[in-house]
């Protein structure tokens, strides 16, 4: 267990995080943890310190850039990596951007596959899938 | 116009006053020789007769000085002949002040008044010497009338003729100020009669119509002074008609074409004073080319802000759906990727043993994969996409597009023309944006042309000098493209199905669509109208039904026509908030 991947999925949608839960682990790799909201998110990727995380943009108490800029603020998780997962972009924007990259942060568009997410995962953190 | 006093009735009233009181000088004469007598009742008889005639004659003929005129001479002569027959006691004196007042009366001028006294002067000495009384012992007496006769005519002779002379001056000042008023306006000014025969012209309308005294206008008709536009005259001779008709007042306007000029018209009956009838009809006309031009400058703005409106409308509601879009598509998505999580999860846990689970998988998935397309293209209206203006080789962006279209090309048996005009020609664009426009046009076209008998696709490229503003369709009346500057053309043109007026007019709008449910959302023409837009060009169509429709793209030249419309959009994009 202990080379499995940590994973923290933050996002209001509920049923998205548990999805997200049941795909991730039934690969094998991950261990996800989840919250719902980013105050929640916060807190749990301090006490967790996950190797990523997955990060909705639009959330109701926190906006998810607010959440990222407080993540990179603390000591704890100031390098844990970013994914943002967002319902406002298009795939297609961000394919023909130079990066899939929005700040320092990554960036994936709503509908998300299991497999690409993964893919992405694991390219991110340079690790082969 | 000041009504004339009736002259029949005056003139009946005077004269039977005269021959009253000269009847009563003859009937009663108490010197009247018997043998005269005759004569006395012959002139009553002649008097009353003429005086009877009088009351028979129409009152218009009075006004007729002729006439007028004739019955007071009638009158000059029988007065005085009565008085003489009447032989009564100073009678000659009588007779005398009446020729001297009669005399001075129709005499217009001094020298005349003082022939006619001399003259008359004689006829009475004659007179006295047929009575015998020059001879007599009261010979002096008699023959001191003369020299008073005389005194009396100068002295009435220079009041009235003096007074005759001030009232012509009153007159001709009068004439004189009607005349410069008239010559001094700016208008053009006639009197015509009923068959449009001209009585009178300022110096204007003479000028105007090439005549330089108005002398050389007397007696012409309107239709030879305006002989050069012979429908205009016609028109002016026809209000001139119902002037006399309506006896009122008529107002037109009118257009000259030799002279580009426009004229309000103003024809005013003159009317006959003691009748009422129209006599002659004065033409007052007023040019007012100038308030006509700012009429149709008014109006061309009036036009120009209604197009504007309409345009900012247009913009406004894409604005809005762009707004919308974003929400739409953020409000989706998020269902949208749990139901594909969710297969991916069905997927992973189901024994694959039931193909008719997996096909409903696979039909889950499918129906997910066309709202998330649809989602794209309604995003595709507001998102702010990175775009690169370059000069594109026209020619092999329309072959790698056709490229693209190969397999569906193929597919619906098209077969494809191509006329360039020439291989070099560059449009300033976004290539892949451009791509996307002429992809679109001729998968619309492949499609419209399934039923047809039929099936060549034609596209043609060129560049255009423009000649005209204007769009045959679609709803933004722009300034992209100005008279005289160039322009490239890409016709995509078909031999399918065609379209109806109606359907034309709405194939930008957002969500119009004539296809079934699963071919399209009726997205893609509305994304070309705009595509085009931010490349600072235009969109047109022609279409017959079942012979074809043909998009005519205009794009521009060069990149520094597009160049200043991104930075318009930019501008736009950031106040939709998104």
């Amino acid at each position: 267990m202990t080379n499995q991947i940590k994973v923290l999925a933050i996002d209001d949608e509920v049923d998205f995080c548990y999805f997200i839960k049941k795909n991730l682990t039934q690969s094998g790799l991950f261990d996800v943890v989840v919250a719902n909201n980013g105050a929640d998110g916060i807190k749990l990727a301090r006490k967790e310190k996950p190797d990523i995380i997955l990060l909705d943009l639009f959330m109701p108490d926190i906006p998810g850039e607010d959440v990222a800029a407080e993540l990179k603020d603390h000591p704890a998780t100031a390098d844990i990596p970013i994914l943002y997962i967002t319902a406002l972009a298009s795939n297609d924007e961000i394919v023909e951007g130079e990066s899939n990259k929005m700040g320092d942060n990554y960036i994936m568009a709503k509908p998300v596959r299991t497999k690409k997410l993964i893919e992405t995962i694991m390219k991110i953190l340079g690790q082969s899938y | 116009m000041a009504t004339q006093i009736p002259r029949k009735r005056t003139i009946f009233f005077i004269r039977l006053m005269v021959v009253i009181t000269t009847a009563y000088f003859i009937l009663l004469s108490p010197v009247a020789g018997k043998e005269l007598e005759i004569y006395g009742y012959i002139f009553i008889a002649v008097y009353l007769m003429t005086n009877l005639i009088v009351a028979y004659i129409p009152e218009k003929y009075f006004h007729d000085n002729r006439i007028f005129y004739g019955f007071i001479l009638c009158d000059s002569i029988l007065l005085p002949a009565g008085i003489y027959f009447s032989g009564y006691i100073g009678s000659d004196l009588y007779l005398m002040f009446f020729f001297i007042i009669s005399l001075t009366t129709m005499s217009s001028r001094f020298g005349y008044l003082m022939i006619n006294t001399f003259l008359f002067c004689l006829i009475y000495l004659w007179l006295l010497h047929e009575k015998g009384v020059l001879t007599g012992p009261k010979a002096g007496a008699y023959l001191i009338q003369i020299p008073f006769i005389i005194v009396i005519a100068i002295f009435y002779g220079y009041l009235i003729t003096t007074r005759l002379k001030d009232k012509d001056m009153r007159i001709n000042e009068v004439r004189q100020r009607y005349e410069q008023v008239v010559q001094a306006t700016d208008v053009l000014m006639s009197i015509v009669d009923r068959d449009g025969k001209l009585k009178f012209a300022n110096d204007i309308f003479a000028r105007f119509y090439g005549y330089h005294e108005d002398k050389r206008l007397a007696g012409l008709t309107i239709a030879q002074v305006n002989a050069e536009d012979a429908s205009e005259a016609d028109k002016l001779l026809d209000y001139v008609q119902s002037v006399y008709q309506k006896n009122d007042m008529v107002r037109y306007e009118s257009y000259n074409k030799k002279h580009n000029l426009w004229f309000a018209n103003t024809l005013g009956p003159i009317r006959d004073p003691s009748t009422g009838d129209v006599l002659d009809v004065c033409v007052i006309s007023k040019d007012i080319t100038d308030r006509i031009e700012k009429e149709k400058k008014l109006n061309n703005t009036v036009e120009l802000l209604i197009k504007t409106r309409d345009q900012l409308i247009q913009q406004d509601k894409m604005a809005a759906l762009g707004r919308m879009a974003s929400g739409i598509a953020h409000e989706i998505r998020n269902p949208l990727e749990i139901i594909y999580m969710g297969i991916d999860y069905l997927e992973n846990n189901i024994a694959h043993q039931d193909p008719q689970i997996d096909g409903s998988i696979e039909k889950i998935y499918k129906a997910a994969n066309r709202a998330d397309n649809i989602i794209n293209n309604i995003l595709s209206f507001s998102r702010k996409s990175e775009y690169k203006i370059t000069q594109i080789p026209v020619c092999q962006l329309l072959d790698n597009t056709l490229v693209l279209a190969n397999q569906a090309l193929h597919k619906g048996h098209v077969t494809v023309k191509r006329e360039y005009e020439t291989e070099s020609l560059e449009a300033a664009g976004d290539y892949n944006m451009l791509e996307q426009v002429f992809l679109n046009l001729i998968n619309n076209a492949i499609d419209a042309m399934k039923e047809s008998t039929e099936k060549r696709l034609t596209i043609r490229a060129s560049g255009k000098i423009i000649s005209e503003i204007g769009y045959k369709t679609g709803y933004r009346y722009t300034d992209f493209f100005r008279i005289g500057e160039k322009k490239i053309v890409v016709e995509i043109s078909d031999t399918g199905k065609g379209m109806s007026k109606d359907v034309q007019s709405k194939i930008f709008e957002p969500f119009f669509t004539t296809k079934s449910v699963n071919e399209g959302t009726g997205l893609g023409l509305s994304i070309v109208h705009m595509i085009i837009e931010r490349l600072s060009g235009t969109i047109d169509v022609t279409s017959e039904e079942n012979k074809g429709t043909t998009f005519y793209v205009n794009i521009q030249p060069q990149i520094k026509k597009v160049v200043a419309e991104e930075g318009q959009y930019d501008k736009s994009d950031q106040s939709s908030g998104y």
